[in-house]
């Protein structure tokens, strides 16, 4: 069968092949036929391959990215646990008080306090990449909620099969998950963040010129932001995948992200030396981001360049395992 | 069967309790997990270790804490030896060199860390000796060798602060201005670590995340996957199940603190700076910090099996209290007596190890703020280290009863955890 | 005597169990006191949750449970008459089948030796002798349910409960699984096995609980049962030469009141009075001089009891 001939009706077999396979189901490949029994027939087994045209691929990956997204917000979709919805609505409230700060300020016409609380080039990097409380009690939490339940559980209650005896390749498995984790943590995270920037053109009636003015401070920041959110969500699917408990991705996050914290700021505050900020993935995080938005570096010893690599690295080697080990889970309830 | 020999009769709760624990034991060392834990644990210890080694063998570069070294007029002559004199280190036709007899110019290094501290305890009074005369010698008026005003020529005065409780420490110039840099840094860096590793590495690393690790699934695992029907139907009530698991955790890991103490304390007290081959005064502080890790074991991994009997995602509860752990890590460094400090068990564990330290170093204060009045001029290196890590204990006690008060409460903490969690699992329907 | 002698081994009187808002168990009053007894009934009629209340794993919502005459909610004290295998699947599979079985010896309150002891003993009871320091991990679906039942049989219990013991079983482990149980019924201990597959119980014992959505359908006897529905029609089947002139002189039994052929050599027949006509069939076969090979009543199975008793709409899966 020729590849041009995508109208084709996918036959059953180039389904299964899809579903076990990676590729992603929509190659139209020739099928083999299998060599009949020489000797002794048991029984006639028909097959009749299913004659439907299968979605497009999109619309399949749409299909498992809103099973997790609108999980969060109705019934019918993925039970995320209550817990975690109620967490994901507390640090929503929490992380608008920028937001509602500004509005207050505004209201209150109180310059001083506005200087304060208001858009800046340091409140805007504080929204996403302040340490204490959002960087601590606030994201990798949420981070650490969400990824606890999405390969893990899946191995460990063996609905991976659900998903892999049907048309949807591993590559979009995975990529789905990722997606849906990152977009969960982007509606609290950035959407909190533009709500703040947009409080701010509201409460002190900005225009064009002042628009213009921060617009690039405000992207560095969004940009930063997806940083945080895509190293968090690569670590913590990371974690996901070598681990079959809900329990065990999220401390595993934790660890890794308030481990290596802890163990550079004492190192940091015994001998002077940052180097160990380089294996801490929210202070490479926080790196790139003052260098991006244009704060005061905290960390004054290498360049923030390094940090970049070493979150390109960090990334990588997570994403590698992520792979590696979602292409070869068994298919079983472990 | 007797009814005094029951399965039930007390007597027989050692045997259960040895076999629910070993039991639990030998389950923890058949999972990878574990051993990875155990190392990484093992890792980020020997990382601090590893800096600290690096700074204990290097030479600290002696400082010049005065400038004196220094010849500003470029006469050969260093501006400490010129004071000393009495010519202008600022003029280079004014040097010793013209004074008759004719004396030669010092090597620059003789002045520096020419003028150590000396004494050795925060008393009030008058203290100090000028051991390179540049103060007791130098031709000067008399006013100008009593800089602090307090009627005795080139001493240091220390007062108690009226205000802080703490001490003021006012030398004249030049009096105890230059002191061994290497001595002093070395001894409060080697004491900032032992602290800062205790507190953070081990009681917060070690002592949340191995109960976060480990006794998270103490009694939820064997619900989840249904194995806990084996062990209650057994005659054997559900809150010893719930003490006999958690005594297999604390089985595991109170050796593995233990060892990583000891081996602590035998690195630290050979490389620690010490008159003799073995700082053998440590070991007391290695305990100190092994005690206050095991309590706080104890109470995280009563809190934390007590979450996951509480209900199915209770165990989700632990990333919060995780989080909020760390975060009153961050606030015990910047703000030691903070109150809010004792709603956490790591606050109450690391002013144990502070108590501890305060009385096993008496000299702790004095370390603290000789090294930052550092002769008058800039902190000597590492006194803000251990100004950082070391911090009084809070609530105002003396520091025994900070110790007793901070090993009370943990206690206190883990039997209301053990009680609840053990009447939650008693009236738990497992089905 | 003490009253609590009196009382039987398992009592329960009028338990209801509901889980939100599934009733579960409703209104079941019971009592059974030795030999081997079955618990009969579909997925979901309530046998595990029964068990579960009996091992105080569930609190009854109303009605009185007394097991020795104690009540085993927050109450260990019986188990330790008692062994109870549990249905799920899920072992210790990094323990051998010794150490897993004394493990379990010892939360009895024996010393580790002692433990080591009774759990060779019991595994050579079940026949896993040769394989107990073998990794329960390895063991087939067969050995793991056997050493499950080993390992409730190391204090001797005057109780034993099995919640589905053959379930995933090949024959051969069923048939293994079946002679343990049948031999422990023979030692005098009150043997509860449930399944919701009715050949298999039919092998062990003819005393039969019946539980239907909760409810306690039948308890007795497989036979009496059987004769108490003696309004439902049953079949029998009978095969032989002339199949044709037996019919005949069947046809005036009063009891009779159907005859078909399925073909020239066989013969069904209907009646509602089935011990009656069990009765008087050989006379009538000898007297009549038929030949016949083969007489059986497809329906004195316990599927089709419980098919009766459910009103017919269900047949056990």
């Amino acid at each position: 069968m020729a590849r041009d001939d995508a109208r084709a009706p996918v036959t059953g077999k180039t389904r299964l092949q899809a579903a076990w396979g990676s590729n992603t189901g929509d190659e139209v490949e020739d099928i083999g036929m299998a060599a009949l029994p020489k000797t002794g027939e048991i029984f006639n087994q028909d097959y009749k391959p299913w004659t439907g045209t299968l979605n497009p691929r999109w619309m399949r990956n749409w299909a498992i990215l809103r099973h997790h997204l609108f999980g969060v917000f109705r019934k019918g979709y993925r039970p995320w646990g209550m817990p975690t919805r109620i967490f994901l609505v507390i640090v929503f409230i929490a992380s608008l008080t920028d937001a509602a700060l500004t509005l207050l300020s505004g209201i209150l016409g109180s310059p001083e306090l506005h200087q304060l609380w208001g858009v800046n080039r340091n409140n805007l990097y504080g929204h996403n990449l302040g340490f204490f409380p959002r960087n601590i009690l606030y994201y990798p939490i949420v981070t650490a909620l969400l990824v606890g339940g999405v390969i893990s559980e899946d191995r460990h209650h063996g609905t991976s099969a659900l998903y892999f005896s049907r048309p949807i390749s591993r590559f979009d498995y995975t990529a789905m998950k990722f997606i849906s984790v990152a977009l969960i943590q982007s509606l609290i995270i950035l959407g909190s963040y533009i709500l703040f920037y947009f409080s701010e053109i509201i409460a002190m009636g900005r225009g064009w010129a002042w628009i213009v003015d921060t617009f690039p401070i405000f992207v560095a920041g969004l940009i930063a932001g997806i940083l945080l959110i895509f190293t968090y969500t690569s670590l913590g699917l990371a974690m996901s995948s070598i681990s079959r408990g809900r329990f065990f991705p999220g401390i595993g996050l934790l660890a890794f992200l308030f481990g290596s914290k802890t163990i550079a700021a004492i190192i940091s505050g015994l001998f002077e030396r940052d180097i160990l900020y380089l294996l801490s993935p929210y202070d490479c995080l926080a790196h790139v981001g003052q260098a991006l938005v244009g704060t005061q570096l905290s960390y004054t010893q290498y360049s923030w360049t390094w940090s970049l690599v070493s979150l390109v690295l960090m990334n990588g080697a997570a994403l590698y395992v992520l792979a590696s080990r979602v292409s070869s889970m068994e298919v079983t309830r472990e | 069967m007797q009814s005094n020999d029951s399965p039930m009769s007390p007597k027989r709760f050692d045997r259960k309790a040895a076999a629910v624990a070993e039991f639990t034991m030998k389950q923890y060392t058949k999972r990878i997990s574990t051993w990875v834990i155990l190392s990484v644990g093992l890792l980020a210890v020997s990382i601090i270790m590893l800096f600290y080694f690096d700074t204990m063998l290097r030479e600290i570069e002696a400082v010049d804490n005065d400038y004196d070294s220094f010849d500003p007029d470029g006469d050969g002559y260093p501006s400490g030896q010129e004071r000393l004199y009495g010519t202008d280190p600022y003029f280079s036709e004014s040097h010793p060199g013209k004074i008759d007899p004719s004396i030669l110019p010092d090597d620059p290094s003789k002045w520096i860390n020419e003028d150590d501290i000396d004494w050795d305890a925060l008393v009030v009074g008058s203290v100090g000796y000028d051991d390179d005369g540049d103060c007791r010698n130098a031709p000067i008026a008399p006013s100008a060798q009593d800089g602090n005003r307090d009627g005795i020529a080139c001493n240091v005065r220390i007062n108690e602060n009226q205000f802080s409780g703490g001490y003021t420490i006012r030398g004249d110039g030049y009096v105890d201005e230059d002191p061994d840099d290497e001595i002093y840094a070395k001894e409060a860096i080697h004491r900032a670590t032992i602290l800062a590793l205790g507190k953070f590495g081990f009681v917060f690393l070690i002592g949340i995340f191995l109960p976060l690790f480990m006794a998270t699934g103490l009694i939820r695992d064997e619900m989840e996957s249904g194995t806990m029907h084996f062990l209650i139907a057994k005659p054997i009530r559900r809150a010893e199940i719930f003490l006999y698991r958690l005594l297999g955790f604390l089985a595991i890991t109170y050796p593995y603190v233990i060892v990583m103490s000891l081996l602590c304390a035998i690195l630290f007290g050979f490389s620690g700076p010490s008159d003799s081959v073995f700082r053998l005064s440590d070991i007391g502080i290695w305990m100190v910090i092994a005690f206050a890790t095991l309590l706080a074991i104890l109470v995280y991994g009563m809190m934390f099996s007590m979450f996951g009997v509480l209900w199915k995602h209770g165990i989700i509860l632990a990333i919060p209290v995780a989080a909020w752990e760390l975060a009153m890590m961050f606030v015990s460094l910047w703000e030691p007596e903070a109150s809010v400090l004792r709603f956490s068990v790591l606050g109450w564990a690391t002013m144990i190890i502070d108590a501890g330290a305060l009385m096993l170093w008496p000299d702790m204060e004095y370390m603290i703020e000789v090294g930052m009045w550092g002769g008058g001029m800039a902190p000597l290196q590492g006194a803000e280290q251990l100004m950082v890590f070391s911090s009084n204990p809070g609530l105002g006690l003396s520091n025994f009863s900070s110790f007793i008060v901070g090993s009370v409460v943990l206690l206190i903490q883990a039997l209301a955890f053990w009680f609840v969690g053990s009447a939650l699992f008693s009236s738990k329907e497992v089905a | 005597m003490t009253p609590q002698q009196q009382m039987p081994v398992v009592y329960l009187e009028n338990v209801s169990k509901v889980y939100g808002r599934i009733h579960a168990l409703t209104n079941v009053t019971l009592g059974l006191s030795g030999g081997v007894t079955g618990v009969l009934g579909l997925n979901g009629a309530g046998k595990s949750t029964l068990f579960k209340l009996l091992m105080g794993k569930l609190k009854p919502n109303s009605g009185t449970i007394r097991l020795f005459g104690e009540d085993p909610w927050k109450n260990p004290a019986p188990y330790a008459r008692i062994g109870f295998v549990p249905e799920n699947e899920k072992m210790y599979d990094w323990m051998t089948a010794l150490e897993f079985v004394s493990t379990f010896a010892r939360l009895f309150g024996m010393t580790k030796d002692e433990a080591e002891q009774e759990a060779l003993r019991v595994l050579d009871f079940v026949g896993l002798a040769d394989v107990a320091n073998k990794q329960i991990g390895r063991f087939s679906k067969g050995m793991r349910q056997r050493t499950k039942i080993a390992h409730a049989l190391v204090n001797k219990p005057e109780l034993i409960i099995l919640d589905e013991p053959l379930q995933g079983c090949d024959p051969l482990a069923r048939t293994t699984i079946n002679n343990v149980i049948r031999e422990l019924g023979k030692s005098g201990c009150t043997v509860l096995v449930s399944s919701h597959i009715l050949t298999e119980i039919e092998r062990v014992t003819e005393q039969i609980v019946i539980l239907h959505h909760g409810k306690l359908l039948a308890l007795g006897n497989l036979h009496a049962i059987r004769e108490r529905l003696d309004q439902i029609p049953h079949t029998i089947h009978i095969r032989g030469e002339d199949s044709r002139g037996l019919g005949r002189s069947l046809m005036g039994h009063p009891a009779v009141f159907g005859l078909n052929f399925p073909n020239e050599h066989e013969l069904n027949i209907q009646t509602f009075h089935f011990g009656q006509l069990h009765q008087d069939l050989p006379k009538i076969i000898v007297e009549g001089g038929h030949k016949v090979e083969l007489i059986d009543n497809p329906d004195d199975d316990l599927e089709s009891i419980l098919g009766y008793l459910t009103g017919g709409q269900s047949h056990a899966k």
